[in-house]
């Protein structure tokens, strides 16, 4: 069944219920929309060993399908944990906050779940709609209606490319479920209309995951929405949309032409080059963790080339430490902005961890997973995606990542310089919620977790494609 | 039985313990601290019979098995033999830090640094598998990034930190993918298969690049040239630091490697020059650029990095004398260092300086730090009866015997000997003989916790000098065998008779102290060199530095100038390549399908729309514009009627309707634009645009042609009316067949809704 | 026919684009509206024309005729039709908002963002 689905349909519409009946000077409480998430978060992990169809084989349940549920569930409920403090501090306290991400969980799940190409195109509409709404909550600031406006323009963009590709692909294959288009393929490899379907099908995801070139938008929606719907964009939709691809591409990809995986693999050397140099000119840290997030769009899909069972598995784990290293430090970002959206800058964390010890050093951990240094969950995602391009014949992207890795070392840990090596001015006064702060622990101790205990969820995502 | 597990797990739990024991202890946590070196060190000292004849000991955990990597350790006679070093060192630099640092707020980070460096570099020379290796090598590495940086005040310190890291980062990574590289052509991550495959690692085509990946790592974490800048500047690291990471273990854990890998690598010709030629280099520049170095830290760096060489060339050599001379070199080199770091630092904590010019007489005061000096001197120096002695007759005679070039080698290791030589006289003669200086501080003698390390290490130089086959011997011959199981026993004697290798030996001297007298003139020439040669690859890095980020600047500032349209251009532009060459087969092939029997509606329907497109896009008045989309938008209806889609032409013209009522009531009150873009920006958008255009009606029409049978079609049409008793098989479809698609779609309606709402609710400006 | 509604769909798809790259943000929301109706074109006629007629099954039939167009796309579209309006009316309000906050309608400022270090 689609349980997880439906737990959190009917959650968010409760959210919503509860909401419109309340007076205006109540404050809200997220209490129930973590517990729907929580709740299907344990039905997915229950029935994680299950696997089978629902809605006339539209929808897949069990397995992969719930091992991302998890992790949807998951970033919603450390987003929603940030967000409590930061919605009061932000004055965007509205009721209308939670459902929404709850919305776009269930995007998320419909994508990872999808074995249609229109249910798959759903899912993409709900979750980003939801996403355009969030990313200009602040509605008083300027900065989050320009993040709204260039993410939804190019993101409605991107969606009828989509759209078009899903159309060409049923026109050439007669249908939309995804198994059957695909099971067509060796047939069609030569229809330039197939071909071409796939191709915007996949620059409309490329577009989703913020890939070179269609990455343009991240840094200025990054910085502009909210910080915690940033962390929760950045690490959710960023998931669903990888999770599709593996969806519709992973299984594949071999059996189409090698031209297919190259240009793929140009997109995943372009977004770890360029999104590694553009970091490094970043002074606003929200605008370099945008630029880290589109190496390590790069990073992931070096994994999706590979097209083997290490690459594909790798892809899981990397978005799994992805999730929670990303979320952890945009947490770290969100806690201590202000009010007035200011302490976003590297020279703003001078001498923080003389300020805020622990804060700060939860931070560092989370820059040392992002760049990939063991023993931390960030160094295994990298090494698995690594192996599987070296197995999958693609050793060079392999070492363009290693390359852009020592890159990315530079620009993580020069926040590390900031905090522990330069004396701040100023002092720090914002309280610092319990709720937020313990998504940042649980966020360090999955990442520590992951990073020395690997196999626990290495034997899991190696078996959906062994 | 021990197990290296444990002992690495425990030097962790120390290190987390650290910050909470030196509160409960009152700053008394070393006391405590003190005994994770030194029980472990009693159990390596248990376990003695192990070196040479017993069993390796192996300890496996899974880890990951899926991955295949496995955390295994192995305690055999070279891990045995850094063990030993990591510990007693560790343990004699964390009691020295415990008085260097006494009293500084700091002191329980340094623990918790310290202690976790001593577990990762113990776990670094335990690990059997590449993996583990890696992950102890990074930590290593992270670890010694917040030591050296401890002075953090410092922008020095900072600078000295980022390159130290950057700089073995780079070499860590390049390491990562050698491994894996070599893990690949031998199945296996595990070293004793890795040493098996030796034949079939060293034919495979990938190897020059696996050595090359593998070298790059071990050079920069072992400060060889052209890497060899960062250590000098690590210097500005706390002195127990120095004592610790760039004497005796983290410099050597390259050095480490290369040996460990040796029997899987080593032997070929590429490896004898790969790591001779860089090895001898390094050894003669480290040397040479010690001389001119006026701070006590710097110098002691410099020679590092000449030592380090040396190792290096030895392992490059490769032969059974060459191996040995490496590790018995290592072993001294390791006390030595070790002891005239701690003693550099003891002058420059009791004198207020280590500038060695305001430096001199300082025996008076320091009587002990003194003697240790001149004992650790003599050693570095190489003079009986000190171990340093039986180390460099050794070294000569691998030297001597080298395969290829013996007479150069042998010539360059004369040379950068007598440079040590020379700056071991000056170490210890300018700081603590001739006439004393006015130092910042009143000089007195070191507190007693910083007088046993000195004394202990410099003292064993001279005690395993008199009785080297007593102490050392099987300690070095276990080493060499875990390398090469080969080679003979090892012997070790201080007299060898009168042969070639004493004559070197007191030339060497002899040179040395003639070098340190009258060595002015190589001084101020030693100077110019320093400038140059020490300025070339730290220049390098500096403008790589500084290129990388004016490149990144530049870029940043050319594509993300936070402009919609010129995201959207690229965009299309990268759309336009793509299509365009899918397009181009087409275009060469296909025929145009003729324009006949089109009936004059649907020619009238086309042209009304296509009218109402060119009307939207250069309309200057809004209202034109509205219009000219309501238009489109009925016309396309209007199709979609003539195809047999009543469904899309109702829904179509009701939504149209209601778009317009939309973009009435809310656009026309916006401000409007006055100024409009260049004619020639709208030039190329108008190009662009028609070029996608005309791709976009290509791709339609190739669509149209290649239109596949429907499955779908057919199964729709064929169930309708059975299943889902309706005739409208678009309307069965969507409330039957495919409900999920329209309960998502109406819940992305809602969402949108929610949306509106949110962005209605609240309107400042209006009610105003 | 086939030839001429492809030439539609690529003029509706190159006004629309056109409208996209000017500064106006209202002119941006009525390219938007022009590549809906390009997409929708572009799906139903690429996916094969059937001059009138529609898939309904006649009456006592029990199955769809042989020649008649297909139920597919249309479905498709129908769903894209109505997703297509929730984001215009979406983007209609977010272009007021965005209008008011910045004052005036044109694209350009809105580039509040950072861009670099130095």
């Amino acid at each position: 069944m689609t349980a997880p689905m439906m737990i959190v349909s009917l959650t968010a519409l409760i959210v919503l219920a509860v909401e419109s009946l309340k007076k205006r000077t109540e404050t809200i409480d997220p209490t129930l929309a973590i517990l729907g998430l929580v709740a299907a978060a344990v039905y997915a992990a229950a029935t994680l060993g299950s696997s089978g169809t629902a809605f006339a084989g539209t929808v897949r349940t069990g397995g992969f399908a719930h091992f991302f549920a998890i992790l949807f569930c998951a970033s919603g409920i450390l987003s929603i944990m940030l967000s409590k403090s930061y919605v009061a501090k932000a004055s965007i306290e509205h009721g209308e906050f939670y459902s929404l991400i709850l919305f776009a969980v269930v995007g998320m799940m419909l994508m990872a779940s999808a074995a249609d190409f229109v249910i798959f195109f759903l899912g993409l509409e709900l979750m980003s709609v939801a996403f355009y709404i969030l990313a200009g909550f602040a509605r008083g600031r300027l900065m989050s209606n320009e993040a709204a406006l260039k993410y939804f323009l190019l993101g409605a963009f991107a969606t009828g490319f989509l759209l078009y590709g899903i159309a060409l692909l049923y026109g050439s294959t007669g249908s939309t479920s995804i198994e059957s288009v695909f099971e067509q393929a060796p047939r069609l490899i030569g229809s330039t209309i197939f071909l071409v379907g796939l191709a915007l099908v996949m620059i409309g995801l490329t577009f989703k995951i913020a890939a070179v070139p269609f990455h343009m938008w991240a840094p200025d929606v990054y910085e502009g929405a909210p910080s915690t719907v940033t962390a929760f964009m950045s690490t959710g939709g960023k998931a669903a949309a990888f999770a599709a691809f593996l969806v519709i591409f992973a299984p594949k990809l071999t059996l189409l032409s090698f031209e297919v995986r190259e240009i793929l693999a140009a997109i995943a050397a372009l977004s770890m080059i360029a999104g590694g140099l553009f970091a490094i000119a970043q002074s606003n840290i929200k605008r370099m963790l945008a630029y880290s997030s589109v190496a390590h769009a790069g990073y992931i899909l070096t994994g999706i080339v590979a097209a083997n069972s290490y690459g594909s598995s790798g892809v899981l784990f990397y978005l799994a430490a992805y999730t929670v290293m990303n979320i952890g430090a945009f947490g770290v970002v969100a806690i201590l902005e202000t009010k007035e959206g200011g302490f976003l800058t590297f020279d703003d964390y001078a001498g923080l961890s003389a300020r805020k010890p622990f804060l700060a050093g939860l931070m560092a951990l989370f820059m040392f997973s992002l760049a990939g240094i063991p023993p931390f969950a960030g160094f295994f995602g990298k090494y698995y995606v690594f192996v599987g391009a070296i197995e999958g014949g693609f050793t060079w992207l392999a070492i363009v990542g290693v390359l852009m890795s020592v890159v990315s070392a530079y620009y993580y840990l020069r926040l590390v310089v900031m905090m522990y090596f330069r004396s701040g001015e100023g002092t720090f006064d914002q309280p610092v919620a319990r709720l937020a702060l313990g998504a940042l622990v649980l966020s360090a101790i999955a990442i520590i977790w992951m990073g020395l205990f690997p196999s626990l969820v290495v034997d899991l995502t190696s078996r959906f494609f062994s | 039985m021990i197990s290296p597990f444990s002992i690495i797990l425990s030097g962790f739990l120390f290190a987390a313990a650290a910050p909470l024991l030196q509160r409960f202890t009152r700053d008394r946590a070393h006391v405590i601290l003190a005994l994770y070196p030194l029980l472990t060190l009693l159990l390596l000292i248990n376990e003695y019979g192990l070196v040479v004849d017993g069993p390796v000991i192996r300890e496996s955990l899974s880890w990951v098995p899926s991955l295949g990597i496995g955390l295994s350790f192995a305690l055999d006679g070279l891990a045995y033999f850094f063990a030993l070093i990591i510990t007693t060192i560790g343990l004699l630099v964390l009691l020295y830090a415990s008085a260097y640092f006494k009293g500084d707020q700091r002191l329980p980070r340094f623990y918790l640094l310290f202690m976790s460096f001593m577990a990762s570099m113990l776990g670094l020379v335990l690990a059997d598998t590449l993996i583990t290796l890696f992950v102890f090598w990074e930590l290593t590495g992270v670890s010694s990034y917040f030591l050296i940086g401890f002075n953090n005040q410092r922008a020095a310190a900072r600078a000295g930190a980022l390159q130290a890291l950057l700089v073995t980062g780079l070499g860590g990574l390049a390491l990562l993918a050698g491994f894996i590289m070599l893990g690949n052509i031998a199945g296996s991550y595990d070293l004793p298969r890795i040493m098996e495959s030796s034949a079939i690692i060293q034919q495979s085509p990938l190897y020059p690049a696996i050595l090359f990946l593998l070298l790059l790592g071990a050079f920069t974490k072992s400060a060889q040239v052209p890497f060899h800048f960062w250590l000098p500047n690590a210097m500005e690291a706390p002195t127990p630091v120095s004592a610790y990471l760039h004497s005796a273990t983290m410099v050597k854990a390259g050095i480490y490697l290369l040996a460990r890998l040796s029997p899987a690598l080593g032997g070929t010709e590429l490896w004898h020059y790969a790591l001779s030629i860089p090895g001898a280099i390094t050894m003669l520049l480290g040397a040479f650029l010690a001389f001119g170095q006026t701070d006590l830290k710097r110098l002691l760096a410099y020679s590092t990095i000449s030592a380090l060489g040396t190792l290096t060339l030895l392992l490059g050599l490769y032969t059974d004398d060459a191996v040995k001379a490496a590790l018995i070199f290592l072993f001294v080199h390791s006390l030595y260092k070790g002891a005239l770091f701690m003693i550099a630092g003891s002058v420059d904590h009791e004198s207020g300086t280590r500038d060695i010019r305001a430096l001199g007489g300082l025996y008076l005061q320091m009587p002990a730090t003194a003697a240790a000096a001149v004992l650790a001197a003599l050693s570095m120096a190489g003079l009986p009866p000190l171990l340093g002695f039986i180390s460099k007759e050794l070294l000569y005679e691998a030297k001597l015997q080298a395969p290829v070039a013996a007479p150069f080698v042998t010539a360059a290791g004369v040379c950068a000997n007598a440079l040590i030589v020379a700056l071991a006289a000056k170490f210890v003669l300018m700081t603590f003989f001739g006439q004393a200086h006015s130092t910042p501080k009143q000089p007195h003698e070191a507190p007693i916790l910083m007088r046993i390390g000195p004394a202990l290490l410099a003292g064993f130089g001279l005690i395993a000098g008199l009785l080297p086959d007593q102490l050392a011997s099987r300690l070095i011959e276990g080493a060499v065998q875990a390398v090469r199981p080969e080679i003979a026993p090892v012997h070790f004697s201080l007299w060898h008779g009168f042969t070639d290798v004493l004559i070197l030996s007191t030339l060497t001297v002899g040179a040395g102290i003639a070098l340190f007298r009258w060595g002015g003139w190589l001084l101020v020439r030693g100077e110019r060199m320093r400038v140059l040669a020490s300025l070339g690859p730290a220049r390098a890095y500096d403008s790589l530095l500084r290129g990388t980020l004016r490149l990144a600047n530049a870029l940043t500032d050319a594509i993300q100038d936070g402009t919609l349209r010129h995201y959207l251009l690229l965009a299309l532009i990268f759309l336009c390549v793509l299509l365009g060459a899918a397009a181009a087969p087409l275009l060469r092939h296909g025929t145009l399908p003729a324009m006949s029997g089109i009936p004059f509606h649907e020619a009238a329907t086309a042209v009304l729309i296509a009218l109402g497109a060119v009307t939207v896009a250069s309309s200057k008045s809004r209202f034109t514009a509205i219009t000219a989309l309501g238009v489109v938008g009925f016309g396309v209806s209007l199709i979609f009627l003539f195809y047999g889609a009543p469904d899309l032409a109702l829904t179509q013209f009701s939504i149209e309707t209601l778009s317009i009522v939309l973009f009435v009531l809310v656009l026309p009150r916006l401000p409007k634009l006055l100024d409009t873009s260049s004619l020639s920006t709208r030039i190329r958008d108008a190009l662009l645009s028609s070029l996608l255009g005309l791709l976009v009606a290509l791709l339609v029409l190739l669509g149209a042609d290649a239109h596949a049978p429907s499955h779908l079609q057919e199964f729709f049409g064929e169930y309708s009316v059975p299943f889902a008793h309706g005739r409208n098989v678009v309307n069965v479809i969507l409330v039957d067949f495919r409900s999920l698609d329209t309960i998502g779609e109406i819940t992305v309606l809602l969402v949108s809704a929610l949306g509106v709402y949110a962005l209605m609710r609240s309107w400042p400006g209006e009610r105003q | 026919m086939h030839i001429l509604l492809a030439l539609v769909t690529g003029i509706l798809f190159a006004g629309g684009l056109y409208l996209m790259l000017r500064r106006s943000i209202v002119k941006l929301a009525f390219g938007l509206a022009l590549i809906a109706q390009a997409a929708n074109l572009a799906i139903f006629t690429s996916s094969g024309l059937v001059r009138g007629e529609p898939p309904i099954i006649e009456a006592g039939g029990m199955r769809l005729a042989a020649v008649s167009s297909d139920p597919v796309p249309q479905a498709l579209i129908l769903t894209a039709i109505v997703i297509g309006f929730a984001l215009l009316a979406f983007v209609i309000v977010l272009i007021k908002r965005a209008a008011w906050i910045v004052g005036t309608d044109d694209l350009d400022d809105l580039r509040n963002v950072d861009r670099t270090a130095t």
